[in-house]
């Protein structure tokens, strides 16, 4: 019956050490994918820049920095969160996952909310994408990577519920182990684009 | 060749659980997990779409044999509005699907999402994917793409007309607007992420998942080459998914990263230039890409029907890799005349004309297997040679297209386009045949009928290197592509002759695959039932039945040997066969009632 | 397979006439290269034939998996040579042809006789403009042609390109010269013509709807003959200057892209 089928599909299944260490090279090789793509938008960003005698053009609003330094702060503060919470699981100690993973949550929400404060603001002074190399650049960029940081909040929320109906533990924590690598890279990422679209 | 310990066998045997056999129609043959069912799932799906990109080409072969006449059968369904005939809207539409149609809807999900599928779990001993899950989520999301396609085509402005290159500033609103050619941008995103995904699950699984004793230099050559191009897959497809990306926001959300000229924003527009290098960075690995899979499979059907070991299998394995590396190095030669600084010319030169070594260093593999061998000439043999001459072909002409001096004249030229037809399209058309032949009785059950094969390759053969030489020859005469209507040039109105004859080569290729067809679908439901191997050859997956139980092997086999063990005196003086099984144990004595057959 | 073929200009398969001074250079190596390549493929297919003639099925395959140190040199030996000597020359030759030949722009830069042409490509026509008598780009005396490129014979021509729109390909078969036009950039391409006559400009980068018609024609006149049509179109250039015509005044300054 199609129910009981997909029921046993979906069920949550133990996975032995092996299958474990699988699931985390399958893992790796798609970040190893994702940096390409980001690469890749790197490379455009250095090839459109350097296309330009004056970056920023003149005449364009300038980019704040502290915003968005107080952001990578967040994201940083959120990826040290999930960590502790992997670390916990790994220990056993199952009290302190949930609002580990809590603290992930909220963090990376407030980073989304900051962002969306950080192109409105932009908006209004004038920076539309039809601009030119420079906001298609800036709004191109940041976009992609929020869009990233919003399927890590799914994934990050759907941990939250597994974490409330039942303990992660040292044999347990696959989808932690796997969702904590996915945060750690985008919130890598952010730290390169404010390095390289925001200070330089 | 030490014996396992047989509690490491069985744990092996523990660690490769299969999940449960699905009874529901739905978990069998919508959403299965099951690597052989997803393999012919998306056999399905590129067979289709190669008849409909072949019928595209058949449009364009039209067009320059019989400019502005109505198409027969075609032009009465599709082209009505315009009596039938193929306008220049029309035209570029055309060419510009058979591009995307063939690249990414045919023989990437013939070659490596079905066969890929279907024989690295086989082929390694394995009894399925590393995460099966994820592979039928990747057929699925493949065909999320297909249905971009035809949104695509019914756009208010016309499909996507800006060839499969998608160049901009015509690829955004500025040279082609509308939801047309949005959609197919987001089609070719769509289809990037299912082979990322199909990408990390078959890299992820040869690492993982390969039988006791299956070390890297005993793999299957076609397994090397679908690993390799998994692995070239999951590092530069997310390249175009990025150029995809870029240009959708151009066209959705008016950024600028391609756009200059008139249209551009007076601080500082963006590059046109910039969509080349990320296409093409992705571009010439795909190349390989779909090459690679079909390298690897002739490598190992020319080993076993000259029942003689593969000529330096490592060398074979060094070449194919050398090449993987190199492929992403040598993207700027498409760029020649783009007007980059003459430095980076030399240098895209240089290493394109080496990555030219490996390529010979695999044909002179591959014609040292067959001499002094003892050569069958089965279907998927003469399919496998016939590989052998259109690669020959198609890649000496490359030669000229990768010296900066010669490419002058001859890019954009029809010159190009033979070349990549030969070593890209037939090439690959020409190994996917191989591959159904010599697997069809493994993935089906049934044999296919030997003279009916025989006589679709010869054909099949002829037509393919008429129709190419015709445009090697037309591009060599100056054609230069993508156009409507050649003979408006007075140095091209001599060459309606030259074309008239490929596309009658071309009407004659496609009426020649009916043949196939027919074989193949007779075949299905009447054809004589195989047994478990039916050529008598040595790879792990022609050692269980025909087809395969669910999951695949009762025991997992110990591998004790490389792929292609024929020819062994010991083995014929023992077994009294030409061929022994990578996981066959070779017995000790000979038993006494052999010793007296002799 | 090109041996076989006379170029005959035209009139059969084979390469465009070459009306051009160093057009030669690239058939040659075209037609060296295609020596090579002849050779090598009949070779493989004779190679082939004779393996599925000779050692047929009924022919005892030799155990050998060809890994032998000498088996091995053999084949490295073998493609190492097909390298030196077939893609040496392609190599060698295009880097000897850019610096000197067609990328060597300081040299026609430097000849006060060459003609300069800046050449605006937009969908689907190239227009074309002199400087004049003045020397200067985009003053009263320049002449702007439509379709029409007018060169003298014997005399280097440079062009420099832009696109104002999408990506076009500037080419004319039968001077071997081709360059991009790509929105945002000047490319240049150089030529010299060594006989008159009339000839075809195409577009050879796919550009929308009339591409395939996106003609232009080079017209090359005796010197002299050119340079009468020169006095006289740049005077009727002058005579017909409208300083509100804004679109009409799109030159730029030759020097600024002239990049020696």
């Amino acid at each position: 019956m199609i129910g009981a089928e997909a029921m046993s599909v979906i069920r949550y299944r133990p996975r032995g050490a092996r299958e474990q260490a699988t699931a985390w090279i399958g893992m790796v090789i798609f970040l190893g994918s994702w940096a390409m793509m980001f690469a890749a938008l790197f490379f455009s960003y250095g090839m459109l820049r350097a296309r330009l005698p004056v970056w920023p053009p003149p005449g364009t609003p300038p980019l704040p920095r502290l915003l968005p330094g107080i952001n990578t702060l967040i994201i940083g503060l959120s990826s040290v969160a999930m960590q502790r919470g992997l670390s916990a699981a790994r220990r056993a100690q199952a009290a302190a996952v949930l609002p580990a993973i809590a603290a992930g949550f909220l963090l990376g929400l407030a980073f989304l909310s900051l962002q969306f404060v950080l192109w409105t603001g932009l908006w209004r002074a004038g920076l539309r994408p039809e601009g030119g190399a420079y906001p298609s650049v800036f709004y191109g960029l940041t976009a992609i990577h929020a869009i990233h940081v919003a399927v890590g909040l799914g994934g990050l929320g759907w941990l939250l519920t597994r974490a409330f109906f039942h303990a992660f533990g040292p044999a347990r924590n696959l989808g932690l182990r796997l969702w904590t690598g996915y945060w750690h890279f985008v919130g890598a990422v952010w730290l390169l684009m404010y390095l390289t679209v925001f200070l330089i | 060749m030490q014996a396992i310990p047989s509690e490491e066998r069985a744990a092996q045997e523990e660690l490769q659980p299969i999940h449960h056999e699905p009874k529901s129609f739905f978990f069998k043959y919508l959403w299965s997990l099951d690597h052989k069912m997803i393999g012919r799932q998306f056999l399905w799906a590129g067979l289709g779409f190669l008849l409909v990109g072949g019928l595209l080409a058949m449009m364009i072969r039209w067009q320059w044999a019989f400019p502005g006449k109505p198409v027969p059968v075609l032009g009465s369904i599709f082209l009505r509005s315009q009596g039938g005939a193929i306008g220049p809207a029309t035209y570029m539409t055309i060419f510009t699907m058979h591009g995307l149609i063939m690249i990414f809807f045919a023989i990437t999900p013939v070659l490596i999402g079905a066969f890929g599928n279907f024989l690295l779990p086989l082929q390694i001993g394995a009894r399925d994917m590393a995460f099966p899950w994820l592979n039928a989520l990747s057929f699925w999301t493949f065909a999320l793409s297909l249905v971009f396609v035809i949104l695509s085509l019914f756009g208010e402005l016309g499909a996507a007309g800006a060839g499969w290159t998608t160049y901009p500033p015509l690829s955004t609103n500025v040279g082609t607007p509308g939801s047309g050619q949005t959609w197919m941008v987001a089609a070719v995103f769509v289809t990037g992420v299912s082979t990322i995904m199909g990408g990390i699950n078959y890299v992820t699984t040869v690492i993982r998942h390969r039988a006791p004793g299956m070390t890297w230099m005993r793999l299957p050559l076609a397994t090397w080459g679908l690993w390799l191009t998994a692995i070239l897959n999951v590092l530069f497809v997310p390249v175009l998914g990025s150029a995809a990306l870029l240009l959708l926001l151009d066209r959705l959300f008016g950024t600028q990263f391609f756009i200059a000229g008139a249209t551009a924003s007076v601080s500082g527009g963006g590059d046109p230039i910039l969509f080349q290098h990320l296409f093409w960075i992705f571009g010439h690995p795909e190349v390989y890409i779909l090459i690679l899979p079909a390298w690897g499979i002739v490598s190992d059907l020319l080993s076993f029907f000259s029942r003689k070991p593969a000529n330096w299998y490592r060398g074979t394995v060094y070449a194919m890799i050398a090449v993987s590396v190199l492929s992403a190095m040598v993207y700027g030669h498409h760029m020649f005349l783009t007007g980059f600084t003459p430095l980076l010319g030399q240098s895209f030169m240089l290493l394109t004309l080496i990555i030219s070594v490996p390529a010979e260093l695999l044909f002179l593999n591959w014609l040292r297997t067959v001499w002094q061998g003892s050569i069958r000439l089965t279907t998927p043999m003469l399919f496998s040679l016939g590989m052998l001459f259109v690669f020959g072909m198609g890649g000496l002409t490359g030669l000229y297209l990768g010296a900066t001096a010669t490419d002058i004249y001859l890019h954009d030229t029809m010159f190009v386009v033979g070349h990549f037809h030969l070593t890209m399209a037939a090439a690959s058309f020409v190994a996917s045949l191989a591959a159904i032949y010599f697997w069809f009785p493994k993935m089906f059950g049934r044999r296919m009928n030997e003279t009916l094969g025989k006589v679709h390759f010869w054909i099949t053969l002829v037509c393919l290197v008429t129709v190419f030489s015709g445009q090697l020859l037309a591009g060599y005469s100056g054609q230069s592509r993508r156009l409507y209507d050649p003979y408006q040039y007075t140095f091209l109105k001599h060459l309606l002759g030259v074309n008239r004859v490929a596309s009658y080569a071309a009407f004659l290729l496609l009426f020649a695959q009916f043949i196939f067809i027919y074989n193949f679908i007779r075949s299905l439901i009447a054809g004589e039932k195989a047994e478990s191997n039916p050529w008598q050859v040595s790879t792990l997956e022609w050692f269980t039945a025909s087809p395969p139980p669910y999951h695949n092997y009762d025991r997992i086999p110990t591998v004790l040997r490389g792929p292609h063990e024929f020819a062994d005196p010991e083995v014929r003086r023992r077994l009294g066969r030409d061929f022994i099984g990578q996981a066959e144990e070779l017995p000790e004595a000979m038993p006494p009632a052999v010793a007296s057959a002799g | 397979m090109t041996l076989l073929l006379a170029p005959l200009p035209e009139k059969g398969i084979g390469l465009p006439h070459d009306a051009s001074l160093h057009g030669w250079r690239i058939d040659a190596l075209i037609n060296e290269t295609s020596v090579y390549v002849g050779l090598l493929f009949v070779i493989m297919v004779a190679w082939v034939v004779l393996a599925c003639l000779r050692h047929g099925p009924r022919h005892e395959a030799r155990f050998d998996h060809g890994t032998s140190t000498r088996s091995v040199a053999v084949g490295l030996c073998i493609a190492g040579a097909i390298f030196f000597v077939v893609d040496g020359p392609l190599f060698v030759n295009s880097l000897i042809l850019a610096r000197d030949v067609f990328g060597n722009f300081a040299k026609v830069e430097a000849d006060p006789k060459s003609v300069r042409i800046e050449i605006t490509a937009h969908q689907w026509a190239w227009v074309a403009r002199y400087a004049g008598p003045d020397g200067k780009f985009n003053t009263p005396d320049d002449i702007v042609t439509f379709n029409d490129v007018v060169v003298p014979e014997g005399t280097p021509i440079l062009f420099q390109l832009v696109s104002t729109d999408v990506i076009h390909s500037f080419n004319i078969p039968n001077m071997r010269a081709k360059i991009d036009a790509v929105p945002g950039m000047v490319n240049r391409v150089w030529f010299e013509a060594k006989e008159t006559g009339e000839f075809d400009i195409a577009c050879a980068q796919h550009c929308g709807l009339n591409h395939y018609k996106m003609k232009a024609t080079l017209t090359v006149l005796p010197r002299p003959d050119w340079e009468k049509w020169a006095a006289e179109a740049s005077a009727n250039s002058a005579r017909d200057y409208d300083p509100d015509d804004r679109e009409a005044h799109w030159g730029w300054d030759w020097s600024e892209h002239a990049r020696i």
